[in-house]
């Protein structure tokens, strides 16, 4: 794909004005957008494993529920700089451990497996944090909201960054392959056990980081909220509406669902879920490319 | 641990058996038709439990009425659902790809599509009520009426549904059906009617295990989803399909899970059964009465 002049341009004009922003932005739109390139971060993070390989992972609550979990344990305890790589790094720990397991089954039994794991993972943390006597923690002295701010603007330009490198790079060219036919990929050689290993560890990396970045903003951490269902179903729901398939597509539907929670959540948020079921299973069913992939097809046409 | 071989316990583990072999058959027969799995068949319960509550609250009919009430309201679900929905998208083959290789996510979107409606229509408040609740003494045990009647019910509905597989036309048809579609279409069983059919049967055992639950438990718009976990380890656990296996699945996880708990705490129970789960599909991912998958 040619990157022409004015798609260089307005990404660079988009970079800085999402620098400038904790100088031209209240404090409520601040958070608004911290909340978006949260999403984009996830959702990226999601297209980089299973937007590319086609297997539905809806457990991605795990890895971020992780990192907030690391990030509650060592506050105060390890320097901020430590703590958020290790949170990745925890993140991508779990991961292994679960593609040990997940990724020996295809289809539909990896989506529940990976589905009752992440239940299974917050079933155990919330037992052990009965054990610890703590029903959730609270998060003291947090840094200041700008700081957080460009710690997740960087996290999110890495997600893109990972999810666009690994499209055009040899393992993405593989994790296609498994998509497309996982049978005729292996026949032809290509090392699909290891590749899907590795990328699923990869992609929950961020997930794990920005989950840590996320609690702290918030402040509290409640093992039964942050490891909840309902941010697996966010996650995929962006991603299959914004598109999976290349990078700039979870940056379009994170931003349709942030607008959208935007004008329903307050007022009706059993509406809102209801509202973005329908949309998920239309998108599934009419346009699986996303939005990004019609404006893509849409633009190509008029050439 | 005399508590453990006590009677008490094994009447609980022997009342959720019947919830659970209900679950399981409807899931099982619903995939064996479609080979989509359901996840909103909690759901589909809660929803079941509900036409239960309300036909109490607003019509005084117990439940031993309206839970006929509530498998009609799941049957007749699934007969729009069917009707209406799968077919014109299976039988158009772009739609179909996608919709089978993408079950899993859209039904999870139905799911919660589903639940926030009920949440919208009922608000999220645990509803409850009192019904057949006096104490029955049998002996040694002492058990509300209600759960004997939950007891009795699915025995009795499971039993029939195992005849009606074993010895009704109907029903060798339909297991003809679940094993090799191809070939039954081949022998002249219609395929369309009887898919029809199972799956509005399905559906029905859904909403009857629900308002049976509905008796003993109290119903949250989001409570369904523990049944659907519960319901795809059953089914898994006794192999895809397999509608014996979901009945021993279904008694099994039901045992594990009451001695489970009481052996550990009570606490421990979602983690039993999510364990189990887990282990299931990394060991034996094609259940105990299943053939291998690839």
């Amino acid at each position: 794909m040619m990157v022409r002049a004015p798609a260089i341009a307005a990404g660079l004009i988009a970079s800085a004005a999402l620098c400038l922003a904790p100088l031209l932005l209240g404090a409520y739109h601040l958070s608004v957008l911290f909340q978006l390139l949260a999403f984009i971060a996830l959702t990226q993070s999601w297209a980089t494993f299973s937007g590319m390989t086609g297997y539905a992972s809806l457990g991605y609550a795990a890895f971020y529920g992780l990192g907030a979990y690391v990030m509650a344990l060592g506050w105060m305890v390890i320097p901020l700089w430590q703590l958020i790589p290790l949170a990745g790094l925890a993140a991508c720990l779990l991961a292994l451990a679960i593609g040990a397991v997940a990724l020996r089954v295809r289809g539909p039994y990896f989506v529940i497996l990976t589905l009752g794991i992440s239940e299974l993972v917050r079933y155990v943390v919330v037992a052990v944090e009965a054990k610890f006597g703590a029903s959730g923690r609270v998060l003291f002295l947090v840094p200041d909201m700008s700081f957080l701010y460009f710690i997740m603007l960087a996290l999110a330009a890495a997600a893109t960054a990972i999810t666009w490198w690994m499209g055009r790079s040899r393992i993405g060219a593989g994790l296609h392959a498994i998509r497309e036919d996982e049978t005729a990929a292996i026949t032809i050689g290509v090392p699909t056990a290891r590749i899907k290993t590795v990328a699923f560890a990869l992609s929950a990396i961020i997930p794990g980081m920005v989950g840590a970045v996320w609690i702290l903003r918030s402040t509290y951490f409640e093992p039964a909220q942050v490891f909840s269902p309902a941010m697996s179903f966010s996650i995929i729901t962006m991603a299959v509406i914004g598109g999976s398939d290349k990078a700039l597509g979870p940056i379009f539907g994170a931003a349709f669902v942030v607008l959208l929670s935007e004008l329903l959540w307050a007022r009706a948020p059993q509406l809102y879920m209801v509202v973005l079921g329908v949309l998920l299973i239309c998108f599934v069913l009419f346009a699986p490319e996303g939005i990004y992939g019609r404006l893509r097809t849409a633009w190509v046409r008029t050439r | 641990m005399e508590q453990i071989a006590s009677l008490q316990i094994l009447l609980s583990a022997l009342v959720l058996s019947s919830v659970y072999v209900l679950v399981a058959l409807g899931l099982n027969l619903v995939y064996g038709t479609m080979r989509l799995l359901n996840v909103a068949h909690g759901d589909l319960m809660m929803l079941g439990g509900y036409v239960a509550y309300w036909s109490l609250v607003l019509l005084g009919i117990g439940t031993l009425g309206s839970m006929f009430g509530a498998a009609a309201l799941g049957a007749l679900l699934g007969f729009i659902l069917y009707q209406f929905l799968l077919r014109r998208f299976l039988s158009n083959s772009r739609f179909a790809q996608r919709l089978e290789s993408n079950s899993m996510i859209i039904f999870f979107g139905l799911s919660i599509i589903v639940q926030n409606l009920m949440s919208l229509a009922f608000t999220a408040d645990p509803r409850s009520y009192n019904y057949m609740n006096g104490i029955v003494d049998l002996g040694h045990v002492r058990v509300e009426a209600s759960r004997l009647v939950v007891l009795v019910v699915g025995v009795a509905a499971a039993t029939s549904l195992v005849l009606f597989f074993r010895y009704s036309r109907l029903g060798l048809a339909a297991r003809a059906l679940i094993q090799q579609k191809d070939a039954a279409a081949l022998v002249g069983i219609d395929a369309n009617r009887i898919n029809l059919i199972v799956f509005c049967l399905g559906f029905g055992l859904a909403g009857l295990a629900g308002a049976l639950v509905s008796m003993t438990e109290a119903i949250t718009p989001f409570g369904g989803f523990q049944y659907t976990i519960a319901a795809f380890v059953i089914i898994i656990l006794g192999g895809l399909g397999n509608l014996w296996g979901g009945i021993v699945g279904g008694v099994l996880l039901a045992f594990i899970e009451i001695y489970g708990s009481a052996l550990t705490s009570t606490a421990y129970r979602s983690i039993i059964v999510y364990g189990v789960f887990v282990a299931v599909l990394c060991l034996r991912p094609q259940g105990l009465l299943g053939k291998r998958i690839a």
